[in-house]
């Protein structure tokens, strides 16, 4: 009740945070770069920097963390509102189309064509995400997918064999019921029911293995409540409110510790999440499927912002030297995170990341399915908040998958024709 | 004309208000103006603002989910300032007698204020999760529940009432508890000796003089339930499907989820009028029941 007030002091001391790394003094320049990642992650991140600045004496690298990147877009452009902004930021690939309107932020498109860069040894799901109308606009951060996780255990005990990569919908669907038990407060399945892109983008997964899609072509009109869509939140609905056999998550990520207490089962969810589960013996399988096992990947980008012309080649020489394939292997080792070029898994030290964390080889083969992109617009966010209203409430069983989705798309369809 | 002594108290007079007037005019005055300004523009805060005249005053009106976010704000006004003045009246009352550890009754009400909101939403979130909570526990116990609370469209809102009444009624009890010490005693005794009862006597001697303390809570829950906000952004963040999506919060989630700062600043305006009408509707009331002593 304290008021916007303090969002907006937030804001500000966000900004005036950012203006830390000014010009050059004696010769060296200071590059500037925001990141939301904590622990492990952000431990390799100070690592990274202080190796690059070891060895590159005329430039020096100040990595701060900005929070959840989940607000990370409000806080940069707040920032660059105020006229003091990070050179590099970590945003997410769905803001692609946000990002590419800001005349601050830098076009790369020349750059990535210098020699070194090897631009088409990112996996394409990442160079797709950062190529808005003919501009790139960011370095491939981070790649990820969804998969199955699992607990073994559980599956031991209800005596059901392990998913396999041949598991269809009904498979997925009897297992989760056989896996709950509601004495116990067990689930055999866990989704996030807060109506946020974490709602959406699992549903995605299923609304292309369906054999669906999002917006149609060109990206004018809603598709997802096609008859693809309504068998997708089909699915949902009867899981959740007819075998009662899914946790409902509110977004608060409740859902990774009660896994990892074995309340849990299985989950749809990616890389990220592994090392919160300590204390199960799990395992990885490709999504279960309908007419084909698609994933969806959420690639994140490096966004370059203009500083100035000398402050934005350092702040390229950086990003050009942390996404080479050598520093993108330590990395993933370091943190678990897959690799963000096809090359990495023919360096030598690639065996060793894969063996230092078991399942991750499905994810690196799992990058095959993920075919298809959420679309690069401006309004996406409006988009996913229609879909993701719609799927809340057929989760909650305050709404029919067929009626609710023809809604939202009535509702995305005037976004997109109005842009509001 | 001004004499120059005059002149010269003028000036200084200026001078000690300068600072808390330059401060209100930064941070108050200018950004209701802005605000103002912002409510005609199309403004994604990223490219060239473009006026658009009142056309997102339009969109208001038309718009189902503001609507529901005007309705949540004032059902959640008109049970939260109640609840928390009344049951903070009575609280100051039995804290106000002479009993075995007051102070720590008193500590015990005032800490939730004084604890930061952030905690007190991830405690509730746990507290009030339907499946592993203590809450649904405990009512479960006497067969009662199993409740959603903020899981449930239907029962957030109100989930979120209990939450805020709990977090806030130690401020209100503070006041109360100051105002109470403020009765005298001699009146008191003077009405028991006339024969009144607890009951007259709280109705004729001490309702009356605390009533200036009265005014204020309500006047200062009213401002605050009005723009009630972080308690939900820590919590149910609006959902679920808009139940707890109240003014500010849609506000917040029209300028930086979505970037539409114009339309944003709109619903400010508006917020800013109900506010307006609310706080002078109250004040003209109180002028006319309040005592204020001799």
């Amino acid at each position: 009740m304290r008021r916007l007030f303090l969002i907006a002091a937030t804001a500000l001391l966000v900004a005036s945070a950012g203006c830390g790394g000014s010009s050059s003094s004696n010769g060296v320049v200071n590059v500037t770069v925001w990141h939301g990642y904590e622990d492990i992650e952000g431990k390799a991140m100070t690592s990274a920097a202080a190796r690059f600045n070891a060895t590159h004496p005329k430039i020096h690298v100040t990595v701060q963390n900005y929070g959840n990147a989940d607000y990370a877009l409000q806080k940069v452009l707040t920032a660059i509102r105020g006229g003091s902004y990070p050179d590099i930021a970590y945003l997410y690939g769905s803001w692609a189309a946000n990002i590419a309107r800001s005349p601050t932020a830098v076009d790369l498109t020349s750059r990535i064509k210098e020699p070194g860069v090897n631009w088409n040894d990112f996996w394409p799901a990442e160079r797709q995400a950062v190529q808005v109308g003919g501009k790139v606009i960011g370095m491939p951060a981070l790649v990820d997918n969804l998969a199955l996780v699992y607990n073994k255990k559980l599956f031991d005990q209800a005596g059901i064999p392990y998913p396999t990569a041949n598991w269809t919908w009904d498979d997925f669907r009897a297992a989760a019921q056989k896996l709950t038990d509601t004495s116990a407060k067990q689930f055999g399945w866990a989704y996030v029911a807060d109506g946020s892109e974490d709602t959406v983008w699992r549903f995605d997964a299923l609304l292309w293995q369906a054999g669906g899609d999002i917006l149609n072509s060109d990206n004018t009109k809603a598709e997802f409540n096609s008859p693809a869509g309504v068998q997708a939140a089909t699915l949902l609905q009867q899981m959740a409110t007819v075998d009662h056999s899914v946790y409902l998550d509110n977004g608060n990520g409740n859902y990774a510790n009660l896994f990892n207490s074995g309340k849990i089962a299985m989950l749809f969810t990616g890389p990220w999440d592994l090392s919160s589960f300590p204390d199960v013996d799990y395992g990885v399988q490709v999504l279960p499927g309908l007419t084909n096992h698609q994933t969806i990947s959420g690639p994140d980008q490096w966004v370059l912002f203009n500083n100035g012309s000398q402050r934005t080649q350092a702040a390229w020489t950086f990003l050009k030297w942390f996404t080479s394939p050598q520093q993108a292997l330590i990395w993933s080792t370091q943190t678990g995170d897959l690799p963000i070029r096809a090359s990495e898994t023919r360096l030598p030290g690639y065996q060793a990341y894969v063996k230092k964390y078991p399942g991750v080889s499905v994810f690196v083969q799992n990058e095959a399915n993920a075919l298809k992109a959420r679309p690069v617009i401006a309004n996406y966010n409006e988009v996913s908040q229609a879909m993701g209203q719609a799927i809340e409430a057929v989760l909650l069983g305050k709404g029919q998958p067929q009626q609710e989705l023809d809604q939202a798309a009535q509702q995305a369809d005037q976004t997109l024709a109005t842009g509001q | 004309m001004i004499s120059r002594a005059a002149r010269s108290e003028h000036v200084s007079g200026w001078l000690f208000v300068a600072p808390a007037a330059l401060l209100i005019g930064i941070f108050g005055i200018l950004p209701i103006g802005w605000a103002a300004l912002l409510s005609f523009q199309n403004n994604d805060l990223l490219t060239t603002p473009t006026w658009v005249g009142t056309q997102n005053y339009h969109t208001l009106v038309n718009d189902p989910v503001f609507r529901q976010s005007v309705n949540h704000t004032i059902v959640y006004t008109l049970l939260f300032v109640p609840l928390s003045v009344g049951g903070s009246l009575g609280l100051a009352m039995l804290l106000n007698a002479r009993i075995r550890f007051s102070w720590f009754y008193r500590t015990a009400v005032f800490i939730p204020v004084a604890t930061s909101t952030v905690a007190t939403g991830l405690i509730f979130n746990w507290l009030l999760e339907p499946t592993y909570g203590v809450a649904n526990y405990l009512l479960g116990k006497v067969h009662l529940g199993p409740y959603g609370f903020f899981q449930n469209p239907d029962q957030a809102l109100y989930s979120i009432v209990a939450m805020t009444v709990w977090g806030w009624l130690g401020f209100d009890v503070i006041v109360y508890l100051a105002a109470l010490q403020g009765v005298p005693e001699s009146l008191v005794e003077a009405a028991r000796l006339d024969g009144a009862g607890r009951w007259a006597t709280f109705r004729h001697v001490v309702f009356p003089l605390v009533s200036p303390a009265t005014l204020f809570l309500i006047v200062w829950s009213t401002i605050n339930a009005l723009q009630v906000f972080d308690e939900i952004y820590v919590t149910t963040r609006g959902g679920p499907l808009h139940a707890t999506t109240v003014m500010v919060y849609y506000l917040y989630s029209q300028a930086f989820e979505f970037f539409h700062a114009g339309y944003a600043a709109a619903i400010a305006e508006v917020l800013f009028a109900i506010t307006l009408v609310f706080s002078l509707l109250q004040l003209w009331l109180g002028n006319r029941r309040v005592h204020y002593g001799s």
